[in-house]
């Protein structure tokens, strides 16, 4: 073991240039791959959260009477499907808005006292299929400004997620080849430079993984060492990055740090040395016959 | 100890380098394999140490099966053999000692059993003044002798030497003989292909002359036979 080690370090330096081209580039790879996937299950994360409070949101005609709110209640109450029906005046829609704000509701103030936004009833159904006709059937009722529903947004966010996910897939698979394709280079020079030494040791009796070890424990560090650079920026601008999320935008429900970037910190970390040795196995195959 | 049964060896581009090759050479055998040049010396030791597979026939060496064994058995097979080459294949980087251990070491013999063995070869070959030198440092008749040392450090039953003295003069080739009668006369087995007709003539060893793929003569006490 010894021995695989210290040939595997010698290889390192004796490449130098080399040795840091791999890494750079694994750790490039890894890195987007590793924003990509943040970026993913944060969105996942915020579809799902939206999709779980799916409700429909009925603003009522400004200046509608006490009594012509209640019948509009009680005739949505009427649909079947509903299941609760909530009234939110105007001033406690403000003030929850206010509080979704955080420390940014200093903005509110250059409203002064009026408040633009409408009473409102929010409107719980049974099933989320409900929902689309559920809200059509609330629409045309009079006193009814207009009815909404948050699906729309899940189904923009879906599709958000969907679009980044594909495309990062290509970028990832793309990267993932370029990565390998410089550490199984990185190591065919190193086998090519020592492929005397290969030579005699088949010669003498080595066994093929005797030959093999430090070549691959070459590309494993590679493949290692370019990953923990990846994990080492995508955590520290994770931090940072939510860091400034719960300054400015704490409404956005962001995953926190701990524990999703141990785990994906993990994930980068075994795909890096994967590739690492992949790369080296690829040399060794084409190269040497080992 | 090596056992040839009909075999052939045609390369994949046609051409014939041995065709129906029966023999057999007991242990503690000294062996020259003679012939002009492309005769089939090359491929013949060759298989010995399977570098090449032969086309056809068995051929059996210290009891392994070369044409049947699997790839994996390859190593362990050549723990039992000791190959010379005619241009030495020392490793330029690595001391004399160095360039012998490394036989050792990369078949995983433990350390103190390396350093007895390495002393004790390098005595043997004459070079027990020269170990920490590199072999840039070194005449090609002492290069060749630190080849020798490496194919013998690990005790194998047989040693096989493709033109040791091809690269060297007249007196330098024959302290190479001189040494691998030493170690023949410790019961290994020595099967060399050459072109050397004094060294053979003098010798008076078995000889096995090839033409053309086919043995034309074996003869105890033997002479080259050719005009080289």
């Amino acid at each position: 073991m010894e021995y695989f080690v210290r040939e595997s370090l010698a290889s390192l330096r004796h490449n130098g240039l080399m040795s840091i081209a791999s890494i750079t580039t694994v750790a490039l790879s890894l890195l987007i791959l590793g924003m990509f996937l943040v970026m993913v299950l944060n969105l996942n994360n915020m579809a799902s959260a939206l999709e779980s409070q799916v409700q429909i949101s009925v603003y009522l005609q400004d200046g509608l009477s006490d009594y012509d709110t209640r019948t509009v209640g009680t005739r949505i109450a009427g649909i079947p499907g509903v299941t609760q029906v909530t009234y939110v005046n105007k001033d406690e829609a403000l003030s929850k808005f206010k509080q979704r704000l955080g420390d940014q509701q200093g903005i509110l103030n250059a409203l002064g006292d009026s408040n633009p936004l409408p009473n409102a009833f929010e409107v719980k159904v049974d099933t989320p299929d409900e929902v689309k006709t559920v809200t059509a059937a609330i629409s045309q009722f009079s006193g009814v400004e207009n009815a909404r529903f948050g699906q729309e947004v899940v189904a923009h966010l879906f599709a958000l997620t969907r679009m980044v996910r594909i495309f990062g897939l290509v970028l990832i698979i793309f990267l993932a080849l370029a990565a390998l394709f410089i550490i199984s280079n990185t190591i065919r020079i190193t086998v090519f430079a020592r492929r005397k030494e290969i030579g005699i040791m088949k010669y003498v009796g080595a066994t093929d993984w005797f030959i093999r070890w430090p070549f691959l424990i070459e590309g494993m560090i590679l493949g290692f060492g370019g990953a923990l650079i990846a994990v080492l920026l995508l955590t520290k601008s994770y931090g940072l990055f939510t860091e400034q999320v719960y300054q400015s935008l704490a409404f956005l429900p962001i995953i926190p740090q701990y524990p999703f970037l141990t785990n994906i910190s993990i994930i980068l970390l075994v795909v890096g040395t994967v590739i690492g040795a992949l790369g080296s196995t690829i040399s060794l195959r084409r190269f040497m016959q080992v | 100890m090596i056992q040839m049964t009909d075999v052939s060896k045609i390369y994949s581009n046609g051409s014939v380098a041995l065709s129906n090759v029966t023999i057999y050479i007991e242990k503690g055998d000294f062996i020259f394999v003679v012939g002009p040049s492309g005769a089939g010396k090359s491929t013949f030791v060759k298989l010995i140490f399977r570098e090449e597979l032969p086309t056809t026939g068995d051929l059996i060496v210290n009891g392994r099966n070369i044409s049947s064994m699997e790839p994996d058995e390859v190593p362990y097979l050549r723990r039992g053999l000791g190959i010379v080459f005619q241009d030495f294949r020392l490793l330029p980087n690595k001391t004399v000692y160095d360039n012998v251990a490394f036989a050792m070491e990369v078949i995983e013999a433990p350390r103190r059993e390396i350093q007895k063995r390495v002393n004790n070869v390098l005595d043997l070959v004459g070079l027990k003044q020269k170990t920490r030198t590199y072999p840039s440092q070194l005449s090609g008749g002492e290069q060749q002798r630190v080849a020798i040392a490496r194919a013998i450090v690990n005790n194998p039953l047989v040693v096989i030497a493709d033109e040791p003295t091809g690269n060297l003069d007249p007196d330098t080739s024959w302290e190479i003989m001189k040494i691998f009668e030493r170690i023949n006369r410790t019961g290994t087995t020595i099967v060399m292909a050459t072109h050397d007709k004094p060294v053979v003539d003098a010798m008076k060893r078995r000889v096995i002359a090839i033409e053309k793929g086919r043995i034309v003569r074996d003869q105890e006490k033997g002479v080259y036979g050719y005009e080289s």
